[in-house]
């Protein structure tokens, strides 16, 4: 009988003599390699799911409100006039065509003044119900279906009546028939419920805070008469659908066109709906690329501690007549089976991930940009495959690179007493380390990358960012002597001495290892100057800007969507109210400049030489008094654009702007260009007697009030409050407060995935240790043979640990100094146009050292002390 | 005092006995070799008596203290302070240059750093490495590195030195050398040293020889 051994190819051999019965034999390790792996494949996969969720929470929404339309038609500034209806209509012919008008407004709830914003949706009830029936016998579920409750009354030409989805009625605790009482600008107004709007599993959930209302319901609730946010264009299903879309497309495509108008599909207009600030997507991007680095470094510590381990072994295999090239195509299949476990696994824990994420994001997102729903969370083939991909492809790469090093090492030099190494090769020559360094730098002296439709991406300082992290990594080795020599310099001090010695020579390990934290502290402290510089310069900015007592503004102004107004009779009555003696005025609006929205101001400033809001300037105009808007003695009006707006669209002062607003375009001369940190779309500045006469609107956004002297401004808020319960009234403390706390709940997630970060690179050094250890048996022998306890072999790895800790510490400070100049001067500027004063956050950096410090030598002694008994391999 | 008394010791592996009834004795600055194949339990013994190992039965005392009554911190002190061990392999430890290797076991004891200084130079001219002192271990040779490793097991001035194939990785001239240090020290510090050998050259420094096989010392009574 033959046996059945023999008869096996060397690689199931490997696999099922040695691999697998690795694996059986310590479960422990086998299950912390898994860990490991599903551990970055998760953070990495909760942070892009989580971004794209807070990212197309409302665009989902959006799209689904008449049941995908095929267009969009949309003014370039300011509403629609009704008219423009009879003209679509009469423009589209015999052509089957379903049109929606849609109005958008904003509230918020009378108990809730300082809440979060109510998005109010007003569209035709009956075209959207007949649609909602004619896709019921086709495509089933695209459009909205209305539920009513037995005996409720029809919507249809009620007005006052708006439906909600679940998720509203479950956060507001409310019902069919219930009555609510909100604040549209600045007048309360009692609302019926008049239904809840099913949810539809082919549907995103309809967002919490969105309400459907009968358009000319919600036209007289807003005061916008007749007055529309666009127009939605749907061609029904059906065999001449496609010819009848390129026939409408060119028809309205000139239409557009000849009215000044925007015609874009429901993508095109999902796209520039989700402006999400850039600065959060920065955030968001640099903790994704944290995440996959340090799971990378991780992933890359925990297979090279394997392959070391087994080194005596694949030289046996070696000195056997098993080839290299078998070594590694057997390492490979260890590499890929435990990356895809650990993939699956991390895709799952991710997913959980990213619903915590989505809470704390979708907050901030909901509070500062726009709408967004929790349940967006949606685990997309795509990024399916993508986590997976990454976790596998890292795995075998990561373990490819030691068992390469492994496989080719000669077997009697493997088999030697004592072979220690390991590590990768290149993190011992100094040489690509100062090419990375010198290509990181060049990098980020590239101009930004500018796409079609405007977006630039800052690629050189992407790339600056990564080259100097490599560079980083590589030049890491430098410090390991300098920490030896502190270290070692209490000569009487015998395990601290030892422990230093293994740091004078560090091996491939060590270098990995303190890489590893590097490249963790050094991002996350990098992060940290970016937040730091960010705060000192918007606290400065904020600090030069508030100057005024009082601030008034329409419910609902936290949110930078808000289109709440202050009629002109509140605003006037305002500023005749006793202690007030005279306001700066802003009405807001959103314009679309060369197919970007943009902000267009109308400033009024209090007329004092003294007292008015004085801007911080970039480039100043040559005339800065309150009057300097005003247009007096000019041809053109004249114009201050905020630098985010100069930087984008590349207009400096004395440039002419063509401002398209309702009736016409209106050329405005740039006469300065001023410091604004409130948002990187850009604004334009302009006298508010322009905007009044271009608009024909009389209302202010908001208002900076003075009050007289001697004047109790307190009791001048009071009284606001009191007679205008639909404002929001703060004084100039609170807003400032407000302001930081809004700035702080932004990168409130950030610190939570920073903490991460950090502790799995500790964990990382944690498991970098046990491994040397491990291989350093014998050394642990001798060391007990000499008179060593166990308790002074933990101390010699938890100062081991400690110096390990001081060197990625030290390169990682020295990493973050200059990725945080890469962020404040390369990538910030270039992504959303802000001059920021550097700033490094030293308390922070000093408790980031002393925890990162104290967790390592915690970790390391426990390490130590588990190990200390390891028996030797020359022991019988 | 005896250096060493080993009394009826035994120790087993699971069943399998390693040491039946193992005894000996050694006077202070006497020297013994410990001879027998593979398998007969030497390095078990050896391990026993240096307290990295403790036996099922029997007692054993070094300067007149038994090692039965010491826990892992005694028998950790036992090896700071009265035995050494000199390896096969020499098990320096690598990170570790020449001289720093030799003051180790001083530094672990709390020794002085002056005192270790004069000691560790003392040591290392003794042995004959003046020259090699500040050498990482990967740089000596292997008759180097075996003297090194007697410099360091007579750093803290032990009673007893334990060792195992001392010339057993040497070439027989150097191996020889070797053996010439042992007993030159053995004599001038008065140093008892059990040898564990299977070369018969060794015997040459050794008064007296022990034979060991299936766990007992010819001439003696299996206890088990």
């Amino acid at each position: 009988m033959s046996d059945p051994v023999s008869s096996l190819p060397v690689g199931r051999l490997l696999w099922s003599r040695f691999i697998w019965r690795h694996w059986c034999r310590e479960p422990a390790l086998t299950l912390m390699l898994v860990g490991i792996l599903a551990l970055g494949v998760a953070v990495f996969l909760a942070v892009r799911l989580a971004n794209k969720a807070a990212v197309t929470g409302f665009g989902m929404f959006t799209e689904s409100v008449s049941g995908e339309s095929d267009f969009l038609l949309r003014p370039k500034a300011g509403l629609l006039d009704g008219a423009i209806l009879r003209e679509v209509r009469s423009l589209s012919g015999r052509a089957p065509l379903g049109i929606f008008p849609v109005l958008e407004s904003s509230g918020v709830f009378a108990d809730e003044v300082e809440g979060g914003l109510l998005r109010f949706v007003g569209t035709d009830l009956v075209a959207l119900r007949n649609a909602a029936n004619f896709v019921a016998g086709g495509e089933k579920g695209k459009g909205i279906s209305f539920s009513q409750e037995e005996g409720q009354a029809s919507p249809l030409g009620v007005s006052r009546v708006i439906y909600a989805g679940e998720a509203f009625a479950k956060a507001h605790a409310v019902k069919a028939g219930d009555e609510i009482t909100v604040i549209v600008n600045d007048t309360p107004a009692v609302l019926t419920l008049g239904g809840i709007l099913p949810s539809d599993p082919n549907r995103a959930e309809v967002p919490e805070n969105l309400v459907l209302m009968d358009l000319p319901a919600l036209q007289a609730l807003a005061g916008r008469e007749d007055r529309l946010s666009r127009l939605e264009l749907r061609i029904p299903p059906g065999a001449t659908a496609e010819r009848v879309r390129q026939e409408m497309a060119t028809r309205f495509a000139a239409f557009a066109t000849e009215r000044g108008l925007i015609l874009e599909t429901p993508g095109e207009r999902k796209s520039s709906v989700t402006q999400m600030s850039s600065a959060f997507r920065l955030n968001l991007t640099i903790l994704s690329g944290l995440a996959l680095l340090v799971g990378v470094y991780l992933i890359m510590q925990a297979m090279e501690a394997a392959v070391v381990k087994r080194r005596g072994e694949i030289a046996i295999l070696r000195s056997l007549g098993v080839t290299p090239g078998q070594i590694r195509r057997a390492w490979l299949v260890e590499g890929f089976i435990l990356g895809l476990v650990g993939s699956v696994v991390g895709v799952v824990l991710g997913r959980v991930l990213a619903v915590g994420m989505v809470a704390a994001i979708g907050k901030t997102v909901n509070t500062i940009y726009y709408e967004t729903t929790s349940s967006a969370v949606t685990l997309e083939s795509g990024e399916l495959l993508f986590s997976l991909v990454f976790g596998v492809v890292a795995s075998v790469l990561a373990g490819l690179v030691p068992a390469r090093d492994a496989a080719m090492t000669p077997p009697a030099q493997a088999m030697r007493q004592g072979t220690q190494g390991g590590g990768l090769t290149l993190l011992r020559r100094w040489p690509p380390g100062l090419i990375f360094l010198v290509a990181g730098f060049a990098c980020a002296m590239l101009p930004p990358l500018r796409l079609e439709g405007g977006t630039v991406v800052p690629l050189g300082g992407y790339l600056a960012a990564m080259m100097l992290v490599f560079a980083a990594s590589i030049l890491i080795g430098v410090l390991f002597r300098p920490v030896a020599a502190l270290l070692g310099a209490e000569r009487d001090a015998a395990m601290r001495c030892y422990a230093a010695s293994q740091l004078r020579r560090p091996e491939g390990r060590h270098r990995l290892t303190a890489a590893g934290l590097a490249v963790a502290i050094g991002m996350s402290a990098a992060m940290g100057i970016l937040v730091a510089s960010f705060e000192t310069t918007l606290t400065s900015w904020i600090r030069q800007l508030l100057k005024a007592d009082l601030y008034v503004a329409a419910a609902g102004a936290s949110s930078v969507t808000n289109e709440n107004s202050l009629s002109a009779a509140t605003w006037q009555r305002i500023l005749e109210l006793p202690g007030v003696a005279g306001a700066d005025k802003l009405q807001r609006y959103t314009i679309s400049l060369e197919g970007k929205d943009v902000y267009l101001g109308g400033a009024d400033y209090n007329d004092d030489a003294e007292r008015f809001l004085q801007l911080i300037w970039i480039d100043p105009p040559d005339e800065k008094g309150p009057r300097a808007l005003s247009g007096e003695g000019r041809t053109k009006a004249p114009a201050w654009v905020s630098e985010s707006f100069s930087r984008r669209f590349g207009y400096g002062k004395g440039d002419t702007l063509e401002l398209p607003v309702e009736s016409a375009v209106q050329e405005v001369e740039i006469t300065g260009v001023y410091a604004e940190y409130g948002n990187e779309a850009g604004t334009i500045l302009v006298g508010r007697e322009f905007t009044s006469r271009w608009f024909k609107d009389d209302r202010t956004s908001q208002m900076a009030i003075y009050t007289e002297a001697g004047a109790d401004a307190e009791a001048v808020l009071e009284t606001i409050s009191a007679e205008f319960p639909g404002v929001m009234a703060r004084t100039n403390e609170k807003l400032r407060t407000e302001s930081i706390r809004i700035f702080h709940q932004t990168f409130a997630v950030t610190y939570a995935l920073e903490a991460i970060a950090v502790i799995i690179a500790v964990a990382g050094l944690g498991l970098a240790l046990a491994g040397l250890l491990l291989e350093r048996r014998n050394e642990l022998a001798t060391l007990r043979a000499l008179g060593a306890t166990r308790r002074s072999i933990a101390l010699a790895s938890m100062w081991e640990g400690i110096g390990l800790a001081l060197v990625g510490l030290a390169g990682g400070y020295v990493l973050s100094f200059v990725l945080g100049w890469v962020l404040i001067h390369v990538i910030n500027p270039q992504s959303f146009g802000w001059t920021l004063s550097y700033r490094v956050p030293w308390l922070s950096f000093a408790a980031l050292a002393l925890v990162t410090l104290a967790t390592a030598a915690l970790v390391s002694w426990a390490v130590g002390y588990r190990n200390a008994n390891l028996r030797s391999d020359r022991e019988e | 005092m005896k250096a060493l008394q080993v009394s009826r010791v035994t120790k087993s592996y699971g069943s399998d006995p390693v040491l039946r009834g193992v005894s000996l004795v050694l006077e202070p600055g006497e020297r013994a070799a410990l001879m027998g194949p593979s398998g007969s339990g030497k390095s078990t013994l050896l391990n026993c008596i240096g307290g990295i190992d403790r036996p099922d039965e029997g007692r054993i005392e070094i300067a007149g203290h038994s090692l039965a009554g010491l826990d892992e911190a005694g028998l950790c002190r036992l090896r700071r302070e009265t035995v050494s061990t000199v390896f096969q392999f020499f098990h320096l430890l690598p990170t570790l240059s020449a001289r720093e290797n030799v003051e180790f076991p001083m530094q672990l004891r709390g020794i002085p750093g002056a005192e270790r200084a004069v000691r560790v130079q003392t040591l290392i001219e003794e042995v004959g490495l003046s020259h090699r002192a500040e050498a990482m271990p990967h740089e000596l040779s292997g008759g180097e590195m075996q003297r090194v490793a007697i410099a360091r097991a007579l750093a803290i001035r032990p009673g007893l030195i334990l060792a195992d194939e001392p010339t057993g990785n040497l070439d027989s001239t150097t191996g020889e050398s070797i053996l010439d240090l042992l007993e030159a020290i053995s004599e001038k510090y008065a140093i008892a040293m059990l040898l564990v050998t299977h070369s018969p050259l060794v015997t040459r420094i050794c008064g007296r020889t022990f034979e060991m096989k299936d766990g007992i010392i010819s001439g003696q009574d299996a206890e088990a």
